[in-house]
């Protein structure tokens, strides 16, 4: 996992808590803490920090992952602009993932490993979205989804059709853009 | 004295967390640094691999379309545009302008066919849309905006396919503007000067390309085309009959002939005005041909085998008749003269025709059919058309024949001098004789030189037997001056061919054949006729000033036939010419024939030359020749070429002189 994940979260964290919880965090997950935005680090420790939240809050790793995801997009919006101006709404974004926005992710983090995400449009309206990963992340995608409908002042629905955490080979995410 | 530190420990708690905020900006600050010097790091890899890619199979590609598509196929990939193509600078006759390469690279073909119908059935002129601006300018156009643009013929399918940017830079040769490629995009794309960079390098690629395919075509254009006229050469032109006469085996009712043209005469036109005017008259018959040619047939090939050798392969006649007829065309062609350096030439060509079966063996076999066509039509009389059959096969072997006979000939000694009496207008005596060579073929076959003179020429035998003719008569006229001593004694006339006179010890042939007779030198006049005279001009005025100066006398045969300067002639130490016998034939028939004997007599006159008028056949000529100042005559008027004993026997008998005399006198 690269480092710039585990600033994002500090930054999510602080903003919304303050940076004496993120340091309780770092404690409670046996984790290093000294995260540069450029670094690798074990996926194990974004992880934990996860799991931890989860039990410090009282909710699931799904939900932290779904916050997180929905909160990361406006300090993303702010480090990465030239992402974002090129799009007129969060379906148009979206779906420049595969093709803009992990290409840039490489540009400046080589290695970095970003999941592919087949797009197939539904006949009634809504966009089909497969995701595969070993890191079961299928929340952080759905808060992603929607902290990019929240940037682009627009409504996303996003429902798990398929999902590895429910056994299934890969997730599905069936999202609905209000028109 | 140390500075005051604050030891409360809620002051010094603030204190580090400040530190520590700097800390954290100075890490996001270095981190943004180093993400950018990245990202542009990588940018650069990314556009140096995209030009070494391109300059990689650029240097390997067969073919421009080939390394234009993989181009195009490459920026598009590079900077996602949908639509990339290239047009290629085409020359015609009326204008230069951009035409479609077949090089394209295409996402979505369906949604972008209304571009890529309206890009095949358009060319583009200088200055007339994207391409064409690019084509005036030599540099990149970068049109963000299409739907505001004016000058865009193809608005309608811009407005179809939604797109909205275009991009088109020039491939370069030199200076030169030699294609475009152009790019089309969905998004409104901001001019991006580092991006255009990249597209010159890449055009300078490119333009590499083109210039590497130009120099093959150029070499292969130069292997199998004639430098001076551009017509294909022997090469080209064995390949297009061998594959006519591949054709020819498949399909039936569609012929082929191959025309073997031989301009007649033109080595006199190089001689006479210099090889850059033989040039130009080549140059000019080469269009003339090629003329009647482009009227009359859909299919042929006009070749230059070389020299004034012009060959041309018909193709899709309807008829086996079409080509003789062609071939008459083609002779037409020549009639109205060309002006070479202002001054008026005549050509005139022979013209061999052969058609092509399917099953001749090589591609030669038409070429030597027709080229045996065309020696029969010279040998009729040049400027007419041949058609080739069986029988020309048969002379050719003939003449093959005839040359071995002749190689016997000299060794069995069967050439024999003949002599024509040479008579004076004025005393109506013999003055001296012409010997005239004949070959004893058998008993009663006498041969005339016509019959194998020709061969003898073009294989060289010539010199020999020239120089036989040359030792026979001086051994001969030294003979008869004894047995009839004159005041003045005679003469003999004796003519050299031109490859004779061409030998580099042809002086001293005269010399040794003179010597040896012991004749005076002054008793043996050399015979040379206009083509030898200028084939090599300096030369031929030093040979003929040292026989001179050595005391044998010049005469110049055939005078008028040829192309010889006037200015020249004065050059040339020459003490007789000869009226040729077709101007004496014309004498009295046309008021044109007199004129122009009348003015060489003025010209000899006053260049101080004796005039001998050859072919005098009748009482008429020979009156009218000495009323205006003619010397002398040779011609069956007064006697026919004799052999020795009859030679002998006019000497004794003096019959032709009172002849003479008897005639002129009333």
């Amino acid at each position: 996992m690269k480092g710039i994940i585990f600033n994002v979260l500090e930054e999510v964290v602080a903003r919304q808590f303050s940076r004496d919880v993120w340091e309780d965090l770092i404690d409670n997950a046996g984790v290093d803490g000294a995260y540069t935005s450029l670094g690798n680090y074990a996926d194990e420790e974004f992880v934990s920090l996860v799991t931890t939240s989860a039990e410090v809050l009282g909710k699931t790793p799904g939900e932290i992952l779904r916050w997180f995801g929905q909160s990361a997009m406006p300090l993303l919006a702010t480090r990465y602009p030239y992402l974002f101006e090129s799009h007129r709404s969060s379906r148009d974004f979206v779906l420049s993932v595969n093709t803009i926005i992990h290409p840039e992710v490489h540009k400046i983090y080589a290695g970095a490993s970003c999941p592919f995400f087949h797009f197939k449009p539904s006949d009634n309206g809504s966009m089909m979205m497969a995701y595969h990963s070993k890191r079961k992340m299928c929340m952080l995608a759905q808060g992603f989804i929607e902290g990019a409908a929240n940037h682009y002042h627009d409504h996303a629905d996003v429902h798990h059709r398929e999902c590895m955490l429910n056994g299934d080979k890969k997730c599905l995410l069936e999202i609905k853009w209000a028109a | 004295m140390l500075p005051q530190v604050t030891d409360d420990p809620g002051l010094q708690v603030l204190r580090i967390e400040r530190r520590l905020q700097r800390e954290r900006a100075a890490r996001l600050e270095g981190e943004a640094i180093a993400e950018k010097g990245l990202r542009e790091l990588y940018e650069k890899q990314q556009r140096l691999a995209l030009v070494e890619t391109i300059a990689a199979a650029s240097n390997q590609s067969a073919s421009i379309e080939g390394a234009f598509n993989l181009a195009i196929k490459e920026i598009c990939k590079y900077t996602e545009w949908p639509l990339g193509q290239a047009y290629i600078v085409h020359c015609s006759s009326e204008d230069l302008r951009l035409e479609p390469l077949q090089a394209r690279h295409v996402t979505d073909e369906d949604a972008l066919r209304p571009m890529i119908e309206a890009t095949s059935a358009t060319s583009f002129v200088c200055g007339e849309g994207l391409p064409g601006r690019v084509f005036a300018s030599a540099t990149p156009v970068w049109v963000q905006c299409l739907a505001t643009d004016r000058n865009l013929p193809r608005a309608d399918a811009v407005v179809a396919c939604g797109i909205h940017s275009g991009i088109a830079f020039p491939i370069l040769v030199g200076r030169e503007v030699a294609a475009v490629v152009e790019f089309f995009s969905y998004k409104d794309q901001e001019p991006d000067a580092a991006l255009v960079t990249l597209l010159g390098q890449i055009g300078i690629q490119l333009g590499r390309v083109i210039e590497r395919k130009r120099a093959e075509d150029r070499l292969i254009y130069d292997a199998s085309h004639d430098g001076l006229t551009g017509l294909p050469n022997r090469l080209l032109f064995r390949d297009r009959v061998d594959r006519a006469v591949a054709r020819a085996r498949r399909i039936s009712g569609e012929h082929f002939a191959v025309l073997f043209i031989d301009l007649d005469r033109f080595k006199l036109v190089n001689d006479s005005l210099g090889h850059a005017a033989g040039d130009n008259m080549l140059v000019e018959i080469a269009q003339r041909l090629h003329g009647v040619l482009q009227q009359h047939l859909a299919a042929y090939t006009l070749a230059r085998l070389g020299g004034d050798e012009f060959t041309v392969l018909l193709e899709e006649l309807d008829s086996p008749n079409k080509a003789m007829q062609i071939g008459k065309l083609l002779i037409d062609a020549l009639r109205t003269p060309i002006l070479i350096d202002g001054q008026e030439i005549y050509a005139s060509a022979s013209i061999g025709v052969t058609n092509i079966t399917g099953t001749e063996p090589s591609p030669e076999t038409p070429l030597r059919n027709a080229d045996l066509a065309m020696y029969r039509a010279k040998s009729l009389g040049r400027g007419r058309v041949e058609l080739y059959d069986i029988g020309l096969h048969d002379i050719a072997v003939e003449r093959l024949r005839l040359e071995g006979d002749l190689r016997r000939a000299l060794v069995n000694k069967e050439f024999i001098l003949h002599y024509q009496p040479i008579v004076s207008l004025e005393t109506h005596e013999i003055i001296g004789f012409e010997a005239l060579i004949r070959w004893q073929r058998g008993p009663q076959d006498l041969v005339f030189p016509g019959d194998f003179i020709g061969v003898a020429e073009d294989t060289g035998l010539i010199v020999l037997i020239g120089g036989w003719v040359l030792r026979e008569a001086c051994r001969m006229l030294a003979g008869l001056q004894a047995r009839y001593p004159r005041p003045e004694p005679l003469a003999i006339s004796i003519n050299i061919s031109p490859r004779q006179f061409t030998q580099p010890d042809f002086i001293d042939q005269v010399r040794r054949a003179v010597l040896n007779s012991g004749l005076e030198p002054r008793s043996v006049r050399l015979e040379i006729t206009e083509t030898v005279a200028i084939g090599d001009p300096e030369r031929t005025i030093l040979v003929l000033t040292a026989l001179r100066e050595f005391g044998v006398r010049i005469s110049l045969d055939d005078f008028g036939t040829g192309y010889s300067s006037l200015n020249y002639l004065h050059r040339l130490p020459v003490d007789t010419l000869k009226i040729d016998r077709s101007f004496v034939t014309g004498l009295g028939l046309t008021a044109e024939g007199t004129q122009i004997i009348r003015a060489i007599l003025v010209l000899a006159e006053n260049l101080k030359i004796d005039v001998v008028a050859e072919g005098t056949e009748q009482e008429g000529q020979i009156r009218q020749l000495a009323d205006m100042g003619c010397h002398y005559a040779q011609g069956y008027y007064f006697s026919k070429p004799l052999a020795l004993p009859d030679l002998d026997a006019l000497l004794d008998s003096s019959a032709p002189l009172s002849k003479v005399a008897a005639r002129t006198a009333d």
